[in-house]
């Protein structure tokens, strides 16, 4: 075996060194309570007791019978579909719109990205204040049926009162990343296009749309696994209702654990959330870095 | 100057003893989980604190109890709880029967409290809880509208439909409500269930546990679920889903709504939108006529049974039962009633000449009857949704009655 040099192995060390707080914080602030969890779950534990009661894998049986977990995911998976669709294509055509040199661009661009600073809680809590109060009352000053602007206050509309809020805090964000992503698309290969005889339409899609792959699968990554987990901005909005229409699955995973003293319940739902959240983020990256090759 | 020297020795010597003999420093972690009136009384009580004990400091962590004051309880449980636990009475029964709380029986101080107040948090004979006020339950009304439409207060559902029906005749929203709020229609629910099940069978939740009665079989309990569709078809109801408890009670104090099932928790509210509003209170009528004012004990006292400052913790109760000028600013701040004897607030109250005559007829229910059984996390808020979504027709009556059936073990 050969025998590391003094100042290889002094190098390796420094690296270690680097390295390790973050490990050490990795490890015990994220695997360890998966681990706990994933031990959680196969018990009956309420959260309070000493004892845990092992039962095997009787809440993965229950989870896969139970409506209001099958609700819930419904809920997110509207929620998540719907959101990726419009910030996606939102952002883009904005992007586009403030990188064609329009007047007011640096201010338009700070208007829109301000909402993104803004905390879920406080969003939630505008929004329904918004759809409760103030919407109405504009909506009667108009002379059309207040209840009209109540999104919230119904089941059939309080997903899209909700995509509203949502796109609205985050549109912004999502426009930036895609802004930068444009500045950086050579100005020659438009050129060129022109020169071809190819219209605006033809070069967004032939230049502009596959020069922004990379930020695509960033963008499309990011606000699918930010849908998934949305839990603040309902809580401070509609606390999962009317009834349950609006319960994500963190939340019902929240409310179960927690005030349902469900805790072992709870950690089967969060273990499934995990996976589920695994599989999609594996599943997009592979599928949008191959589309980024063939492109 | 050898002698200046030496009295100036002596005198630091003296000094330092004195302040070595000072008390030590002792500061107590406080967890309180404080209803939508309670916040603000932490600064009261450690006002009152640093005049009696200067020496005991409160650490205070205020949490919304309705939300998160169960969630950290869990967590400390786990870690180590707080000395004091400020809660609600039905948290006694929670944790005082996982042997969590501290026994207060023998303690002076708790003469103070009014035996009314000892029976919700008394455990095998143990007093495990300080209460100190308390909220009153049930239909607040608009005397005004009352007076200029010429209605009394109905105690049987023939009267309530007739009240219902003029108020409607005169363009008058009958109930105000906010069921974008669970926490209300869990609330109400219980309010209706105590005078139409808990009043038959006081023992009705522990019979459901033991499997002798269900939601389902209960006619009783099915028509106190049904009182919520009375409500719903009797408010606002496009808005209702829609509006919070603060915008809800300045509707009604503009004279929008004439009645709201409620609790002592609206009257900050009310008051302060307008401090000459005139209500009054009744119980919601029952099917028998014989509907009792609900009180709910409140904010209760909790101390850990673990705590090394036992002492500490007693000489903050102590303040808390004794120090009137503290009790009263603090009822007043909360426009609570007292649990504490002898201790009358300032505040003025317009329904406390209805409260007052109840309580003279005997016509005075303490909630926790039901909620001390059926707990609220996991099973009222739950079957709380399951009402909404009845009301929102994605469900039935049955079958709500069939879902809150089937959360039997997580009733407790």
């Amino acid at each position: 075996m050969r025998k590391m040099s003094p100042s290889l192995r002094k190098q390796q060390m420094q690296y270690l060194s680097l390295v390790l707080p973050g490990m050490i914080i990795f490890t015990f602030g994220l695997i360890v309570p998966m681990f706990l969890s994933f031990y959680y779950s196969l018990t009956s534990w309420d959260g309070m007791t000493v004892e845990k009661p092992f039962i095997g894998l009787g809440n993965y049986v229950k989870l896969f019978s139970d409506p209001y977990a099958r609700n819930a995911w419904w809920f997110t998976i509207r929620f998540t579909l719907w959101n990726t669709i419009i910030q996606n294509v939102a952002a883009i055509f904005m992007a586009v719109a403030l990188d064609s040199g329009i007047k007011g661009q640096k201010l338009m661009r700070t208007i829109f990205f301000v909402p993104c600073l803004i905390s879920a809680v406080v969003v939630g809590f505008v929004w329904l204040k918004l759809y409760g109060n103030v919407l109405p009352a504009l909506f009667k000053l108009m002379g059309l049926q207040g209840s009209l602007a109540m999104l919230l206050g119904k089941e059939e509309t309080v997903l899209q009162g909700l995509l509203i809020a949502n796109n609205w805090q985050w549109i912004g964000y999502w426009m930036l990343i895609y802004l930068a992503a444009l500045q950086s698309i050579p100005s020659d290969l438009y050129e060129a296009a022109k020169v071809d005889g190819a219209n605006a339409v033809r070069q967004f899609i032939n230049i502009t749309i596959p020069m922004l792959a990379p930020a695509l699968t960033i963008c499309i990554v990011g606000i699918t696994t930010g849908s998934l987990k949305v839990y603040d901005l309902l809580v401070a909005s509609t606390n999962g209702g009317p009834g349950r229409a609006s319960t994500s699955i963190i939340y019902y995973t929240y409310s179960t654990a927690i005030n349902g003293r469900q805790y072992g319940y709870g950690s089967a739902l969060t273990i499934s959330v995990v996976f589920a959240l695994l599989l999609v983020a594996f599943l997009q990256v592979k599928v949008l870095k191959k589309r980024e090759v063939q492109m | 100057m050898k002698k200046f020297v030496s009295l100036l020795l002596a005198m630091a010597l003296v000094l330092s003893l004195c302040a070595f003999a000072q008390a030590e420093e002792i500061t107590l972690r406080v967890l309180a989980g404080q209803s939508t009136t309670d916040a603000g009384i932490e600064d009261m009580i450690d006002e009152a604190l640093a005049k009696k004990y200067p020496e005991i400091k409160l650490e205070w962590e205020c949490v919304d109890w309705g939300n998160d004051f169960q969630p950290k309880m869990q967590v400390y449980m786990q870690s180590g709880l707080p000395d004091i636990m400020i809660g609600k009475a039905q948290d006694v029964s929670t944790y005082g029967s996982l042997g969590l709380l501290a026994d207060l029986t023998a303690q002076p101080y708790m003469d103070n409290i009014l035996d009314a107040a000892k029976e919700g948090v008394t455990l095998d004979g143990k007093v495990l809880g300080m209460t100190f006020n308390c909220l009153y339950q049930g239909v607040y009304y608009s005397r005004e509208i009352f007076n200029e439409l010429g209605l009394s207060v109905p105690k049987t559902h023939e009267e309530l439909a007739a009240v219902i029906e003029t108020l409607k005749a005169n363009g008058i929203t009958p109930f105000a409500s906010h069921m974008v709020d669970t926490w209300s229609i869990g609330n109400v629910t219980m309010q209706f269930a105590v005078n139409d099940v808990f009043n038959k069978n006081a023992v009705w939740g522990d019979d459901f546990r033991a499997g002798k009665v269900s939601f389902e079989t209960s006619p009783e309990y099915k028509t106190a679920y049904e009182y919520n569709k009375l409500i719903y078809d009797n408010t606002w109801t496009d808005e209702t889903f829609s509006l919070e408890q603060t915008a809800c009670d300045a509707k009604m104090v503009m004279g929008e709504a004439a009645m709201k099932v409620s609790g002592s928790w609206s009257i900050q509210n009310f008051l302060g939108i307008d401090e000459s509003y005139d209500f009054g209170i009744f119980p919601f009528p029952n099917q028998t006529g014989d509907a009792k004012l609900l009180f709910e004990p409140n904010i209760t006292f909790m101390a850990s049974a673990k705590s090394e400052y036992q002492d500490a913790i007693n000489k903050v109760f102590e303040v808390i039962a004794t120090d009137k000028d503290l009790q009263v600013a603090i009822y007043d701040h909360t426009m609570t009633a007292p649990m504490v004897k002898d201790v009358a607030p300032t505040f003025a109250n317009p329904s406390q000449t209805d409260i007052d005559a109840y309580a003279a007829a005997g016509m005075i229910q303490d909630v926790n009857l039901g909620n001390n059984q059926l707990v609220w996390g996991g099973f009222q808020e739950e079957n709380a949704k399951d009402i909404a979504e009845y009301l929102q027709g994605k469900l039935t009556i049955e079958e709500v009655l069939k879902a809150s059936d089937a959360r039997r073990d997580n009733s407790k």
